[in-house]
């Protein structure tokens, strides 16, 4: 095996705070949570990660995908290192790496640092 | 980024029971032999086993295992051979046509090939991957249940500085590496002795530094590149051969790895 020891931060459980947040156990004992507004704000996809470096559009229109309340749809395992989220305007494209989720942590204890 | 029509679900593949991929950073350091002859060995140790080529731009499997000029329409996949489970995009493409494609379909090719196929029930299905870092692997990483990775070097610099881009990827997306093996490390003279052709040490020394193990030393010998050409592996065609010696070697130590590193934990799902 390539990693003696303990092995690197992976999560052991996941779960829902009410419709608004994620949950996320680590192997660490760390109790992880994400406001799912926050987790889409974040989406490390190519096309979001551009769209976030550029100055807002004035004249951008919202979709009407984006009039009704974004909620996730699914969220699953891809591969054994990161999850892919599908967000209910179909938006899927995202991949966020354990390393990504784990920094992304909103806790009080994280967010102070 | 992700290929149009989104990325396919998961596969488990239920049937099979491991499923290793052979990698390189760069390409012609017999990542293609090694896939093969590795295959036959892990047969010969009493294992029911596939080779699937995912070198869907440069596939050999059809030439190393005497397979050329089947007609797609007229056959069944994956073909048999040496008791073997074969796939390989050569067996549908002609011999002279090149494949001229981007990465979606790459990667449409390779989870058809996994997907589309009865494998049947396997102990091992090695997966010989084209050399680098690129969509075949990611395709493989983000949907198939890869059991573990053996990584395949020459001794020189050039192309241990690959390997070590190779080991970085499977680090990233977390498959456990097996370890790494040295293709082509020396030559047996007729005089008896041996000839570091591409230097000496730079497998295990890489092994040592990236912390995996080291599986062992392949040396050259004319016939491997006979026994590729001719259809017939060296490990069958020269089971007494030093090389054949080797990759039996190579199989007990891939098992062995294999049999301790399991499966690994699956990440947990949500229900939403």
């Amino acid at each position: 095996m390539s990693a003696p020891g303990p092995g690197p931060l992976s999560p052991v459980a996941l779960g829902k705070d009410g419709d608004d947040r994620l949950v996320i156990e680590w192997n660490d004992g760390h109790r992880a949570v994400y406001p799912w507004v926050y987790l889409r704000q974040q989406c490390p996809c190519a096309g979001c990660r551009e769209e976030r470096q550029q100055p807002p559009d004035p004249f951008r229109v919202l979709k009407p995908s984006e009039l009704a309340p974004l909620r996730p749809l699914k969220m699953e395992p891809v591969g054994r290192y990161a999850y892919k989220i599908t967000w209910s305007d179909g938006h899927d494209s995202g991949i966020y790496t354990l390393e990504h989720l784990r920094a992304l942590c909103q806790c009080p204890q994280c967010t102070r640092r | 980024m992700q290929p149009p029509g989104g990325m396919p679900q998961k596969l488990s593949l239920p049937g099979v029971k491991n499923l290793i991929a052979v990698a390189s950073g760069k390409g012609g350091v017999g990542k293609s032999t090694v896939a093969a002859n590795l295959a036959l060995a892990l047969q010969k140790q009493g294992g029911r086993v596939g080779l699937m080529d995912a070198d869907i731009y440069g596939p050999s499997v059809p030439i190393m295992m005497g397979l050329q000029g089947v007609d797609p329409q007229t056959t069944a996949f994956p073909m048999e051979k040496y008791g073997l489970r074969l796939m390989s995009m050569g067996f549908i493409v002609k011999q002279e046509q090149a494949v001229i494609w981007r990465g979606p379909m790459v990667h449409r090719a390779i989870t058809q090939f996994l997907t589309d196929l009865d494998w049947g029930q396997l102990d091992y299905l090695v997966i010989d991957l084209p050399p680098g870092t690129g969509d075949a692997q990611l395709t493989l990483t983000q949907t198939a249940p890869l059991t573990g990775a053996v990584i395949v070097t020459t001794p020189q610099d050039v192309s241990l500085i690959d390997a070590r881009k190779g080991l970085e990827m499977f680090r990233q997306v977390r498959v456990p590496v097996l370890g790494i093996v040295e293709n082509m490390s020396y030559f047996i003279g007729d005089d008896g002795k041996r000839y570091e052709i591409f230097r000496h040490g730079g497998g295990k020394k890489l092994a040592a530094e990236a912390g995996v193990p080291f599986l062992g030393e392949i040396p050259i010998d004319p016939r491997v590149a006979e026994s590729g050409d001719t259809g017939e592996p060296i490990v069958r065609k020269y089971p007494d051969s030093a090389v054949a010696k080797a990759y039996l070697a190579l199989a007990a130590t891939v098992s062995d790895g294999l049999a301790k590193a399991g499966k690994g934990p699956e990440l947990p799902t949500l229900q939403l």
